[in-house]
């Protein structure tokens, strides 16, 4: 169908009183040649119905509608067809900069010179669907989390493949005494679940339980992964829940702690057995009358674990009370530093208080004696150091190591550098070749991936992208992490975790059956499309994408995997001959968007500034800051985009060489702690706008003229005086020479 | 329960705060302490204090029992009870001090005999016991003497002033000292306190 625009702008919410409308139209009219119509409230029915009469008419099949942000009345603006274009005259013109004045005028009318040309460059976005997709979900980890993750998507209705490597089921908690209570008062500690749960997972029709056995190889994508496993056999799944839980940390590295000096100095996974076992007695066979928890044994430590578990001061509780409940004769101290007791815990520890356990805050600096052990705690609150002794038993409450890699050769205890090595958010010069070999260790699915067949992971081993804004989501699309793989918790945040990845497992699963991106574009038809004639095989998209989406073939061209795609645009920013491009985005929409800007010469003292926003947090921060009041210069050009990581290069010395003075780049913040909803887009942004320089000085331009700002959603008060700091700076430099070539 | 070590020197005893929480008046409600220091930050008395009822809390439970029960703490407390009202888990930390300073003179501890407040307390308990009221003179008399000859003059001395100011405006009265009536039944009242203290005391 052909495609027919038309623009309709709207007068409300103070925009007609702010601007020149005959000027507006006259925009769309003159330069554009198409057709625009001025309304009242164009949001209301009586606005609407213009709209639809148009559509329907068959005169417009792509409106533009020059009204308020496209982030506010999404719902209102949906007709049937193409997705409008929206122009936004009024968070970022008329109510962030004063009304009725000449330069906002110019910005509106630039504003909609922008869009309009958006809008004769998109095209209708044909979706992936080929093939067929599969509805089964495959649980790696047969521990609580994933008999969990695996009885609640079958409750959601889908067949599950339960993968588990040891010949039982049940995991680490299989073999607890008992749990951490979930339910009020929260006082005594409850019966492990697990036996109950593993006869329900057991009984149930829709689960095909494969125990004794590993996934040797996935390949696909969400949708159609290809698994196979040791046992021989191969499935075809939708999506991948990742449940490989936690080993306890290496205890034999804690000798500073009198581990392996005494018999009866144990670690809590020990401790536990002991109860698990009925009565509690020392190596020598006695009941303990003395017993001393120390906490945090080799957790928040630099040279052992750095982070904290979490759930140890809990276990310890639930141990201390298990021993006095036991024998209330027997003495039990907690040595800690913090007590963390998350949420309705506290009242475990009330509990635990009210026991008469003591607990004593400081750090245990010595461990000595084989028999009648002496701890010497550093005590914080008397600032000395209590010898604290004779001690019938020590135990120490060691941490969670991530099984992010297989546990039986684990390919590095705890940080992420060696399995990041091949995908480094800044590759050095040179660095764009494959690794010669994969990064040493087992991996848990062995990913059949151009960057590698592990999972990526945090700083710290997780497998996760971010635990805050988006929990459950590895960097590989359809494969959702839940229970202590992905942050260190309790048996209470591993239910909800594994309900919560089920339902990351089935959204991928349906969106990827039409060809919807899921988050954060969640909807999103459109996929990158490779035209391999112009392809030169330097492989910046297949190494670049955050995700892994793009594989290459043997001939080296890449191969892109439309369902693992976030359609972030990282690859189509990457790539040096803009062959990357998306149905509606592409690089020359961009740049067509950014040279549709009246740049006025350089007499009139009236500079240009574009502004590249992320539309994740820099564009919404924007919006806010107009929402606020809040006024910055009328000499920026807003260009939104998918995420700074799809922005070109190309696309900076294309602005430079129009005339605009200067370039802005918002953001998020990249790095270790980076807030990017694509993982590493602003990092490639960054990196990208380094090499830039040279181009500069090849224009003979100032490099001050480029800029990058980390920009958060909430800095809506920050921005615009950043803004106006920027422009003063560029104009400061002085006018772009290539003005009106 | 493990009883308290005999061996009143011993700078750390392992059971020692299992002892307080078990034997101590309102020492059950200890075990609850989170040392937030809402008792010591009230304290109007505190700078007069070594350790102060917080930190003297948490020296009962690393054990230090030397430490405590010749600390200055135990006596100095003046039951304004400020810090009970305050105190956000509910223990009576006024009680416990006043038994506290009880254990140190049951233990034999040098530095309860010879503490200010215990030797005061000594001179007002046999006054009680004897006429059912405090005789001011007989009192401070015996609490200034029990200092030796030479200071209890001195401190009598020193006190002259104040003395005859007193029985000018009939403070202090000449004479005999005054008894209550039914001085058996308050022999019978402080013997049933007593037992129950003993009682007490032994963990019963």
């Amino acid at each position: 169908m052909e495609k027919k625009i038309g623009a309709y702008l709207c007068k409300g919410c103070g925009i007609g009183e702010a601007l020149d409308f005959k000027a507006l139209e006259g925009v769309v009219t003159k330069e554009f040649k198409k057709p625009v119509k001025s309304h009242e409230c164009l949001c209301g029915e009586a606005g609407l119905a213009v709209i639809k009469a148009d559509m329907e008419a068959g005169e417009v099949t792509l409106p533009v509608i020059g009204a308020c942000s496209p982030r506010v009345m999404t719902d209102r603006f949906m007709f049937p067809g193409m997705t409008p274009i929206r122009a936004n005259l009024r968070e970022q013109v008329i109510w962030s900069h004063p009304a009725g004045d000449e330069d906002t005028q110019m910005l509106g009318e630039d504003v909609l010179r922008m869009f309009m040309t958006q809008a004769t460059k998109v095209n209708s976005p044909v979706p992936y669907t080929e093939g067929e997709f599969s509805t089964t979900i495959l649980v790696v980890g047969g521990g609580f989390a994933g008999l969990t993750a695996a009885r609640e998507a079958v409750k959601a209705g889908h067949d599950v493949l339960l993968v588990e490597k040891k010949a039982t089921l049940g995991g680490h908690a299989a073999s607890w005494s008992a749990i951490v209570p979930s339910k009020p008062p929260y006082h005594d500690p409850e019966t492990n679940p697990l036996p109950k749960l593993i006869e329900e997972v057991k009984a149930s029709s829709a689960i095909r339980l494969v125990t004794g056995a590993t996934v040797t190889k996935t390949s696909g994508m969400p949708g159609k992964f290809q698994v196979e496993l040791s046992d021989g056999s191969s499935h075809t799944v939708g999506a991948i829940v990742l449940a490989t839980g936690f080993r306890p940390y290496d205890a034999t590295k804690l000798s500073h702690l009198g581990y392996g000096a005494s018999p009866d100095v144990v670690t809590n996974v020990e401790m536990e057995a002991k109860l698990s076992a009925g009565k509690v007695h020392t190596h020598a066979g006695a009941a303990p009358k003395s017993v001393a928890f120390i906490q945090c044994a080799g957790s928040r430590d630099p040279n052992h674990l750095p982070y904290c578990s979490s759930v140890c001061c809990s276990v310890s509780l639930k141990q201390a009370i298990q021993l006095t409940k036991a024998d209330p004769d027997v003495m039990v101290y907690v040595i800690y530093e913090e007590m963390r007791t998350p949420g309705v815990t506290e009242e475990f520890y009330r509990a635990a208080q009210e026991a008469g356990v003591i607990f004593m805050k400081g750090k245990a600096s010595k461990v000595e004696g084989r028999h009648g052990i002496t701890v010497t705690v550093a005590d914080e609150l008397l600032q000395q150091d209590v010898p604290l002794g004779p001690l019938d038993m020590v135990v120490l409450a060691t941490g969670m190591v991530p099984n992010s890699t297989d546990p039986d050769a684990p390919a590095q205890e705890y940080g992420a550098e060696l399995l990041n090595a091949d995908i480094n958010p800044y590759p050095t010069e040179g660095d764009y070749k494959p690794a010669a070999s994969a990064p040493p260790g087992g991996s848990l699915l062995n990913l059949q991936y151009r960057q590698g067949p592990h999972l990526p992971m945090l700083a710290d081993g997780f497998s996760d992208s971010h635990y805050i804004c988006f929990p459950y989501e590895t960097r590989r699309t359809g494969i959702y992490a839940c229970g202590p793989v992905r942050r260190p918790m309790d048996m209470g945040e591993a239910h909800e975790d594994a309900m919560g990845a089920v339902l990351k497992a089935i959204q991928v699963i349906r969106n990827a059956a039409e060809g919807m991106a899921v988050h954060p574009r969640a909807g999103d038809l459109s996929y990158p499309k490779i035209n391999l004639n112009a392809c030169t095989k330097c492989r910046r998209c297949t190494v670049e994408c955050p995700f892994g989406a793009i594989d290459e073939d043997e001939k080296d061209y890449p191969v892109v995997n439309p369902t693992r795609c976030r359609r972030c645009g990282t690859c189509m920013g990457a790539c040096p001959v803009r062959t990357i491009s998306f149905d509606n985005y592409t690089v020359e929409m961009l740049s067509s968007m950014v040279k549709a800007v009246n740049i006025p010469d350089e007499f009139d003292e009236k500079p240009r500034i574009l502004i590249i926003a992320c539309e994740n947090d820099a564009y919404p921060a924007l919006d806010m800051a107009g929402i606020a009041g809040h006024q910055y210069s009328s000499f920026v050009r807003i260009l939104p985009v998918r995420c700074l990581g799809s922005m070109s290069a190309l696309l900076i010395s294309d602005a430079l060489s129009v005339g605009y003075d200067g370039v802005v780049l918002m953001g998020c913040k990249p790095g270790d702690d980076y807030q990017c909803h694509f993982v590493k887009g602003s990092a490639m942004a960054k990196e990208r706008l380094s090499k830039i320089s040279d181009t500069l000085k090849s224009m003979q331009l100032e490099v001050e003229r480029v800029t990058m700002v980390d920009a958060s959603i909430a800095d809506s008060a920050r921005l615009p005086k950043v803004i106006d700091e920027l422009v003063a700076k560029i104009d400061a430099v002085g006018p772009n020479p290539f003005k009106g070539f | 329960m493990n009883a308290i070590s005999p061996n009143p020197s011993r700078a750390y005893d392992l059971n020692f705060a299992r002892y307080v929480y078990e034997n101590i008046d309102g020492g059950e409600r200890l075990r609850m302490c989170m040392q937030c220091g809402a008792c010591s930050g009230s304290c109007p008395i505190g700078q007069q204090m070594d350790h102060g009822p917080r930190k003297l809390f948490m020296m009962i439970r690393a054990g230090m029992k030397e430490a405590v029960l010749t600390s200055n703490t135990i006596w100095n407390c003046v039951s304004c009870y400020n810090c009970v009202v305050r105190c956000p888990r509910k223990v009576p930390i006024t009680y416990i001090l006043h038994d506290l300073a009880n254990l140190a003179v049951r233990e034999g501890f040098d530095a309860a005999k010879k503490a200010d407040n215990a030797r005061f307390a000594k001179a007002f308990m046999w006054s009680a016991r004897k006429y059912g009221r405090t005789d001011e003179r007989l009192v401070t008399g015996i609490y200034y003497f029990s200092f030796g000859l030479l200071e209890g003059m001195k401190r009598g001395m020193g006190n002259q002033k104040i003395a005859l100011n007193m029985i000018k405006t009939k403070r202090m009265h000449l004479g005999m000292p005054h008894a209550i009536k039914a001085k058996d039944e308050l022999q019978n009242i402080l013997a049933k306190a007593q037992e129950i203290q003993d009682r007490h005391g032994k963990g019963a």
